[in-house]
């Protein structure tokens, strides 16, 4: 194929100055590729157009997502994939693997003696300020020894190619390195959407890899555990890889946990779960160095768990990767990395590095100094995300500053070569593009040495002309393929042989975390659904007052908005103080009862707030639930711009909320197991729901009204509740509130009958998991049974009788009031007995310092 | 000179603790011109983990935790400690050290022995000991000179401190920045210790912070008071060839035997004597108590001058 033939190569010569994965000098294509532009053309530019907005689709869809910190557009954006590959061949590759396994087995020597002998220090083959001044070096970690015959059990190499066609090493990530997860998802969405363009090319798969890494883990526990207790520590839904620790949680079959979550105890680290606390014994973490305990690392964390390092010297828990291995995250290292691996080996590094200069000597001080504009400087430790200068682009004034910041603290600075890294092929707007990448590679160790995945991550700078590669700028990564001349097995979608993996497969070792946050996904979803029917029973009220002048109608209306206001506590609204100006204009108090984010109670907080327990939980939803959980995201953003805030396009948004919260919570009972945890989802939902059936029954049914707004508050009651049909079908009469009160209330098979939800709740609450130590019955079980005695001993005659002085049906209201007490005081009960996290971890002495 | 020290501290929780983790650097240190006879912690509830090892450092570090529920929290230290300084004077070495000018000595810090390589970190900055500035390095080079001994420097940089800084325990806490000390000339012990250290860090001297105990006599013809001594502080100096020198900038003076050792490290943070973490919603209140008294009691003397160790509370 020639490029000049080809419109995608359009543009892609023009200022091609350096090294470029594709094209030869001559404008031949690197035979590696040939293959795939075979296979793009065969399928023609518009396809491919295609299957790029496909991937863009399920990217989203699957909600592959990435944290941009400080992002004013939302946090969770979503992950860009480019339908081109990078293509390495299996000949160069093996090489790269060799030059891999040798640095990481070298990165683990270097750890070790840090933390151990100082051999390298003491026999001056690195100078001690390049550990002592990297703020990565935790002396609390010294001596630590570890049952595992590797300390750094995950390794993560990011190569570029050099300007000398060689792979060279830029970066180490040794403390937490991600990126595995979302190149398996890239992976599996280029199998499934861009299938053609593997016609005819042999790509290795990461089969045999994450096997590996599973067994690493399990093989990882401390000595004599059998069957190890595996769990994922995550710093929460706010951190930048977010998805990747659910991914691996749902891949791997193992509790995705919080630093709550995990408590230090009698030697051990336990997880607390809803049957109570179970040991753990290994735990591979998402969560930073300084991070993981703040009794002994930085005090004001609370991602961590108290007390953890010392279960680690105890060799009662093993953390990976071993807590203190930032250290070798150490540009300062970059100058010394061939004398260190002669030291060891008694050789040469395989994979060149960028030619650096550590300011802490004094005759390369003096030489970055003298030359500083042709060097890009960098900090030893990469605490600060932006510490990096590319000298040429500085001002005289900024370099000046730099300068004097490195006199100061020389120890504190490497400078490096500026390297201009090869470019790949990148699909943008119908063209190829040629755009800067790095790789990174991930490697873990196995049996005494290191295995490597064979491909990895690929990212992309975002822009043609971009220097730097970084996914807090927002980038777009790229499948990484390995290709062989030999045919390779497809991909496989994984199916853990669970016999030796113990993890979460039983509900009493739900997290607490993930139990309490379906619980509440439950209650926001009750919330979200009873509201958004009431508002637009009322709304449909509005709609034929229109066409109605009736008298009635318009009294009704009044005492539907009180009703409003009271269902979603939201007062005064059209109850409380200034209630006359409210009721003037009272579709802008509705409007603002929908849409404003910020007013307790509201629908879009209420929403809101389910959105947080949804993404916490996001090991758990299946794609589905993602795709309509999406679909709601998307409604509410569409109608946020349209300003056009009638009441029939209010009406209309409701309608279309509606139908897509019970499509949800249709999927919900369907994908997630009850061992899972679904469960407390039920109880939660059917707990929000009798609440808000007996709000709505306070202020709708104990005044007993005149008998000509009677009917119509019946009506709307009962439309409010989906239950118009049901009654008329039950009835068959005149509406009448005997009816309704036994159809809503005291009705035994009703599913929407407030007796029916409570009979439910207490069954569902005698399944959960006995705590440990406790006797009896415990105390939801007490009070749910209290509100079921109440319910059971309605009298059904004389319920409705009424005060003549005032029209209250005062028994109505007591009991209702009574069983609307009585479940807060189970909801709380429920709290404290599962979800226990009352008490708030705080330091015996408040230093207030940042270390 | 045998001391009995005896050091309590005690915490009351409003709403009580359920769960706790602590450390504690209570525990003297056994080196030369210094010999720990004998050392308990007593620990009120009693924990139910505990567990002594060396830090980095070579400090003692006692890490318990407490599972019960409690309302307060007892931690006494009770230390003999045999204090006889005299013990590591080399005076041959020690006037030859005392001659090493500034320039020999950061020549010297260039080598590789063991001792070299660890005084080494403590050129640098520690996490409370950060962003030394301009005025802090202006007034450690009007004593340090090129040609002039450290020794001598070091010795009048203590002596300028006692002078130019004001004793006053309400001004700072732990975590007051060392700018803020300089800048109001105000503190305690911690504070001039750390001050110092600032000022020879800025001229790349290796510097470390010492945390322990000072003896202090009552007034004349008094029965010395239980509990009004307190944790100290000083700093100390590397000098290549010798060692670690101390000096006390709160007292102005060289520690001697009144002086007890019970840890070191980069400043405060690395020492502190007690920390943890607790599982609680309600507020506390601390007690610190230090008492120390020559074993046999006091003699009845002429009195001595009298010495400041006021230490922070830790609030």
């Amino acid at each position: 194929m020639s490029i000049d033939s080809n419109k995608l190569f359009k543009d892609y010569v023009a200022d091609l100055k350096n090294y470029d994965e594709i094209l030869k000098p001559t404008k031949e294509i690197n035979k590696n590729w040939t293959q795939l532009f075979d296979n793009i053309e065969a399928i023609g530019s518009d396809e491919l157009h295609e299957l790029q907005s496909e991937i863009d689709w399920l990217m989203a869809e699957n909600g592959v997502t990435y944290n941009v910190y400080n992002d004013p557009n939302g946090l969770h954006r979503p992950w860009q994939l480019n339908a081109i590959p990078f293509i390495i061949h299996e000949n160069e590759w093996s090489e790269i693997e060799k030059g891999i396994q040798q640095r990481a087995k070298l990165l683990d020597l270097i750890l070790k003696d840090v933390y151990g002998e100082r051999k390298l220090i003491k026999d001056g083959i690195i100078p001690p300020e390049v550990f002592y001044e990297h703020r990565g070096f935790l002396r609390q970690c010294d001596q630590i020894e570890y049952t595992t015959p590797k300390n750094l059990m995950i390794y993560s190499a990011e190569l570029s190619r050099g300007p000398d066609g060689r792979m060279w090493v830029v970066n180490d990530r040794t403390q937490a390195p991600s990126g595995m997860g979302y190149a398996l998802e890239n992976r599996f969405t280029t199998s499934r959407i861009t299938s053609e363009l593997f016609q005819n090319i042999h790509v290795k798969q990461p089969s045999s890899f994450f096997n590996d890494f599973s067994k690493m883990l399990m093989d990882a526990a401390p000595e004599g555990v059998e069957n190890p207790n595996i769990v994922i520590l995550t710093p929460g839904p706010h951190n930048e890889t977010y998805f990747e620790h659910a991914y691996l949680s749902s891949l791997l079959g193992y509790p995705l946990v919080k630093g709550n979550d995990l408590i230090v105890r009698n030697g051990f680290v336990w997880m607390k779960s809803l049957k109570g606390l179970k040991k753990v014994d290994v735990i591979l973490r998402r969560v930073d160095d300084s991070f993981v305990d703040p009794l002994e690392l930085r005090e004001d964390s609370y991602l961590g768990v108290a007390g953890l390092l010392e279960i680690v010297r105890n060799k009662n828990i093993t953390v990976i990767n071993p807590i203190g291995s930032g250290i070798i995250e150490n540009s300062g290292l970059v100058p010394f990395m061939n004398a260190i691996c002669n030291y060891f080996f008694d050789e040469d590094l395989v994979l060149p590095q960028i030619a650096s200069w550590w300011c802490g000597q004094e005759k390369e001080r003096t030489f970055v100094l003298k030359n500083i504009k042709k060097f890009v400087v960098k900090r030893i430790d990469r605490s600060n995300r932006e510490s990096l200068y590319f000298c040429e682009f500085l001002s005289e004034k900024e370099i000046d500053t730099l300068k004097e910041e490195i006199i100061k603290n020389p120890f504190r600075f490497v400078a490096q070569e500026k390297i201009s890294f090869s470019s790949a092929p990148n699909y943008v707007n119908g063209k190829l593009e040629p755009r800067k990448v790095v790789c990174r590679t991930f490697s873990i160790a196995k049996d005494g040495c290191y295995t490597v995945m064979p491909g990895g991550l690929v990212r992309v700078a975002s822009e043609r002309k971009q220097l730097r590669v970084s996914n807090q700028r927002g980038g777009i990564s790229k499948d990484f393929w390995i290709v062989s001349d030999q045919k390779q097995e497809n991909i496989q979608q994984y199916t853990w042989s669970k016999s030796k993996n113990s993890g979460a497969s039983d509900m009493n070792d739900l997290p607490s975390n993930t139990a309490e946050n379906l619980f509440w996904s439950g209650r926001y979803l009750g919330r979200a659904l009873t509201t958004s029917r009431f508002i637009r029973t009322v709304l449909n009220n509005m709609n034929n007052e229109r066409y109605n002048t009736r008298k009635s109608e318009s009294e009704i209306l009044v005492y539907l908005f009180k009703a409003v206001t009271n269902i979603t506590s939201t007062f005064p609204g059209f109850v409380g103080k200034g209630s006359e100006k409210t009721l003037e204009n009272p579709l802008k108090e509705l409007q603002s009862l929908i849409l404003d984010k910020n007013r307790g109670g509201s629908l879009a907080q209420t929403l809101n707030s389910f959105n947080n327990s949804y993404y916490t939980l996001r090991n758990l939803w299946s794609k589905d639930m993602w795709r309509v959980f999406d679909s709601i995201k998307k409604l509410w953003k569409d109608y946020d711009q349209t300003k056009e805030y009638s009441l029939n396009s209010l009406i209309k948004l409701l309608d279309r909320t509606i139908t897509r919260l019970i499509a949800f919570m249709g999927l919900i009972e369907e994908s997630i197991m009850v061992n899972q945890g679904l469960l407390l989802y039920f109880i939660g939902l059917q707990m929000e729901q009798a609440t808000m059936n007996i709000a709505k029954s306070r202020s709708l049914i104990v005044f007993n009204y005149e008998d000509y707004l009677n009917y119509e508050i019946l009506e709307a009651f009962l439309n409010s509740h989906e239950s118009l049909n049901i009654y008329r079908y039950s009835y068959q009469s005149y509406l009448s509130v005997e009816n309704v009160v036994n159809l809503i209330i005291l009705d035994k098979t009703y599913a929407k009958s407030l007796h029916y939800q409570l009979n439910r709740i207490q069954k569902d609450i005698a399944r959960l998991p006995i705590p440990e130590n406790s006797i009896g019955l415990n105390e939801c079980q007490n009070k749910i049974a209290e509100a079921c005695y109440i319910m059971d001993s309605i009298n059904s005659e004389t319920i409705l009788t009424t005060n003549k002085d005032n029209s209250l049906r005062e028994n109505l209201e007591k009991t209702l009031s009574d069983l609307s007490d009585l479940l807060h005081e189970t909801s709380l009960a429920i709290s404290n007995t599962y979800f226990d996290h009352t008490y708030q971890q705080t330091q015996m002495v408040q230093q207030k310092i940042e270390n | 000179m045998v001391y009995d020290v005896i050091h309590s501290t005690v915490y009351d929780y409003e709403e009580g603790v359920t769960f706790c983790h602590n450390i504690a650097i209570l525990k003297p240190k056994h080196i030369l011109g210094q010999n720990l006879i004998d050392y308990q912690l007593e620990i009120s509830p009693k924990p139910t983990e505990f567990s002594e090892k060396k830090d980095f450092f070579g400090n003692t570090i006692t890490r318990f935790s407490i599972q019960e529920h409690h309302k307060q929290l007892k931690v006494v230290a009770t230390s003999k400690v045999d204090r006889n300084v005299s013990e590591c004077k080399d005076i041959e070495k020690f006037e030859e050290a005392k001659k090493i000018t500034l320039t020999k000595t950061l020549e010297l810090l260039k080598g590789v022995s063991d001792a070299i390589l660890d005084a080494r970190q403590y050129q640098l900055e520690s996490i409370l000991i950060n962003n030394i500035n301009d005025t802090i390095k202006n007034y450690a080079l009007e004593s340090f000179k090129p040609d002039r001994s450290v020794f001598d420097a070091s010795f009048e940089l203590m002596q300028r401190i006692f002078k130019d800084f004001e004793f006053n325990t309400t001004f700072s806490n732990v975590a007051t920045p060392i700018s803020e000390v300089m800048k109001e000339k105000k503190g305690v012990c911690q504070d001039f210790a750390q001050i110092a250290i600032a000022c020879l860090r800025s001229v790349n001297l290796p510097a470390r912070y010492i945390s322990g105990y000072i003896e202090t006599l009552p007034p004349p013809g008094k029965e010395k008071l239980i509990g009004t001594d307190a944790s100290h502080a000083w700093f100390s100096v590397y000098i290549p060839t010798f060692g670690w020198v101390d000096f006390d900038p709160t007292n102005d003076q060289i520690p001697k035997d009144q002086h007890i050792v019970v840890a070191w490290g980069r400043d405060y943070y690395d020492v502190a004597p007690l920390k943890g973490v607790l599982y609680s919603s309600g507020r506390s209140t601390l007690k610190v108590s230090v008492d120390i008294r020559p074993e046999d009691g006091y003699p009845v003397q002429d009195p001595k001058t009298t010495t400041q160790q006021q230490s922070q509370q830790q609030q």
